[in-house]
């Protein structure tokens, strides 16, 4: 509805990726495999990618939890392991979008208390360097005269932070340390999430 | 066929040697030509990216900690952003502090069994009248400037010029009329038909996905499943102002259930107006489309409206309209909250506030500039 189109990339970035901790949670309910879960959610991002380059899709979250549902129903279909669950769920899937991820409703303020939490569970020097990094957005030079360790460690460290940030941040389950840290009701609503 | 970790481990290299600032032309058209060999290396990037520009944001938690000093770990839990009970930072707590400030009010009016409904607009009991007081009560207190007037009949509700009420629905939605508005409320089995007659009313949909939530204004329908949404009715104009979820909206008669063109679905944060010449669909920040429904707590929000429309707005919460004589003064802008029943004080406030003459001749009160 807008005028002007924006780049397929930052599209993608606020109206797919944003929505990875619901997908994933989603994912991890719906398919037996626990393992298979990173490489399922990457084949969602590249069919959905590919398609918003043709059409952008106007309900772009109901369109990501469709697409995983039809490559889990075509994952299923390949491997020939159907399992009655598997198929009875998929097609009790049909269901509105809402009521699986109502994860719109958590804050700002809660995303922010996520990732405080992500950094914190860091190993300890990636950590460092990461803080450095990020929140006093000193230059990676920087960092490692402050560290007093080489310039290409901070970098490895960069890389190795991202990731695990990455994943710690989709990760499905409430770690123990935000329960010891006192859910606050928006946390708690969270929760709720996996009731089916 | 290069794995998923595969990818992401190469994704996560080329962005760490970005962020070391030591990246020229040479690896930037590395990157390029890397991401163009397969879709999946150019997500797994995004994704990264997504990542690291999301972690900038634990900048804010920084704020009133020692720069360059690493705290350990849970120490930053301790931030004023995680300390302060009133989170000006949670986006939904606007529609729930809404919602709490209501609530008075929504008690006030609880008007849910049926038989507390159809005696309302007969002789009215002594309890009645008590009840009607505990409601004035409530809303002085929480100091809601519009009065609450309801008339139900049947299942029709009416507000009276001026009067905002709510009307919990047994399927556990809310309506909330506003001035001057009338609605007719069925619920079957198979949908929840709400047709509003005129006037305007905010819509708080219980989730249903069985029963449709449908609003018929005239030659529109609205429908929802479980969302926030409120529809103006001025004679075949409506105007639809989308806050939670989607909506759709289509014809009735002979182009109903038409293929739904992408417009006609609106998104959270849509203003939408819609008459026989089509549809005008405007998205704001939800913050602004909130400020548009101002009503539901008794005022009405202005930001550098014309006068002229302002004062549109204001005729509609009073029975002694108040026009303009001068074009000038219709286009002089103001911005802020005020009560719509209280015309007095709007008055004085243009009178003090802008040099705005006001003549009042009998019931007219008429605006002009100096």
């Amino acid at each position: 509805m807008s005028e002007r189109p924006e780049p397929l990339d930052t599209w993608f970035k606020r109206e797919i990726l944003a929505h990875e901790q619901a997908l994933v949670r989603y994912l991890a309910r719906m398919w037996p495999n626990r393992q298979e879960v990173h490489d399922l959610r990457q084949d969602i991002y590249v069919r959905l990618y590919e398609t918003a380059a043709k059409m952008r899709p106007l309900a772009p979250k109901n369109f990501l939890f469709a697409t995983a549902r039809h490559l889990m129903a075509d994952r299923i279909r390949r491997k020939r392991i159907v399992s009655i669950d598997a198929v009875g769920d998929l097609d009790a899937l049909n269901i509105p979008v809402d009521d699986i991820s109502p994860e719109q409703r958590t804050s700002a303020h809660q995303d922010l208390r996520r990732l405080a939490q992500a950094i914190d569970e860091l190993p300890p020097k990636c950590r460092e360097v990461l803080w450095l990094r990020r929140v006093d957005d000193l230059p990676q030079k920087e960092v490692a005269i402050r560290l007093g360790i080489a310039q290409k460690s901070v970098e490895k460290h960069v890389m190795k932070g991202m990731k695990l940030l990455a994943n710690a941040l989709s990760r499905h389950e409430p770690s123990r340390c935000a329960v010891e840290k006192g859910v606050r009701n928006s946390d708690a609503r969270e929760n709720e999430h996996g009731k089916p | 066929m290069e794995s998923h970790k595969q990818i992401e481990d190469a994704a996560a290299e080329f962005l760490a040697k970005r962020d070391s600032g030591d990246w020229g032309e040479v690896d930037q058209a590395r990157l390029s030509r890397w991401m163009q060999g397969s879709t999946a290396r150019r997500v797994a990037i995004l994704r990264l990216e997504a990542i690291w520009e999301e972690a900038g944001r634990v900048r804010a938690l920084g704020a009133g900690l020692q720069p360059g000093a690493v705290p350990p770990p849970g120490e930053w839990g301790r931030s004023p952003f995680f300390n302060s009970d009133n989170d000006t930072y949670e986006t939904v707590p606007r529609s729930e502090a809404t919602e709490s400030e209501d609530e008075p009010r929504a008690r006030a009016v609880d008007v849910r069994s049926e038989t507390r409904v159809t005696g309302w607009n007969g002789v009215s009991s002594p309890r009645r009248r008590g009840l009607l007081a505990v409601a004035a009560g409530l809303l002085l207190a929480v100091g809601i400037g519009a009065y609450l007037t309801l008339i139900p009949s049947g299942d029709r509700y009416s507000t009276p010029v001026g009067g905002v009420a709510s009307v919990p629905l047994q399927d556990g939605s809310n309506v909330i009329l506003n001035t001057a508005s009338a609605v007719r409320v069925e619920l079957t089995p198979t949908a929840r038909r709400i047709r509003l007659d005129k006037g305007e009313a905010f819509f708080e949909v219980a989730k249903d996905p069985r029963r449709p939530f449908i609003v018929q204004a005239g030659s529109k329908r609205v429908i929802a499943v479980g969302t926030k949404f409120s529809v103006r009715r001025t004679g075949e104009e409506i105007r639809v102002v989308v806050t939670e979820g989607r909506v759709r909206i289509e014809g009735v008669g002979p182009d109903a259930g038409r293929a739904v063109r992408p417009a006609d679905i609106l998104p959270a944060g849509s203003i939408a107006s819609a008459d026989e010449a089509g549809l005008l669909v405007q998205e704001k920040p939800l913050a602004e489309v909130e400020a548009d429904l101002s009503w539901r707590r008794g005022y009405l929000t202005f930001h550098e409206t014309p006068l002229g429309d302002a004062i549109v707005e204001f005729n509609r919460y009073n029975t002694r309209p108040i026009a303009i004589d001068d074009p000038k003064v219709a286009s002089i802008r103001i911005s802020g909250t005020f009560r719509p029943t209280n015309r007095e004080a709007f008055i004085r406030l243009l009178q003090d506030g802008f040099s705005i003459h006001v003549s009042i001749k009998d019931d007219r009160t008429v605006l002009t500039g100096y």
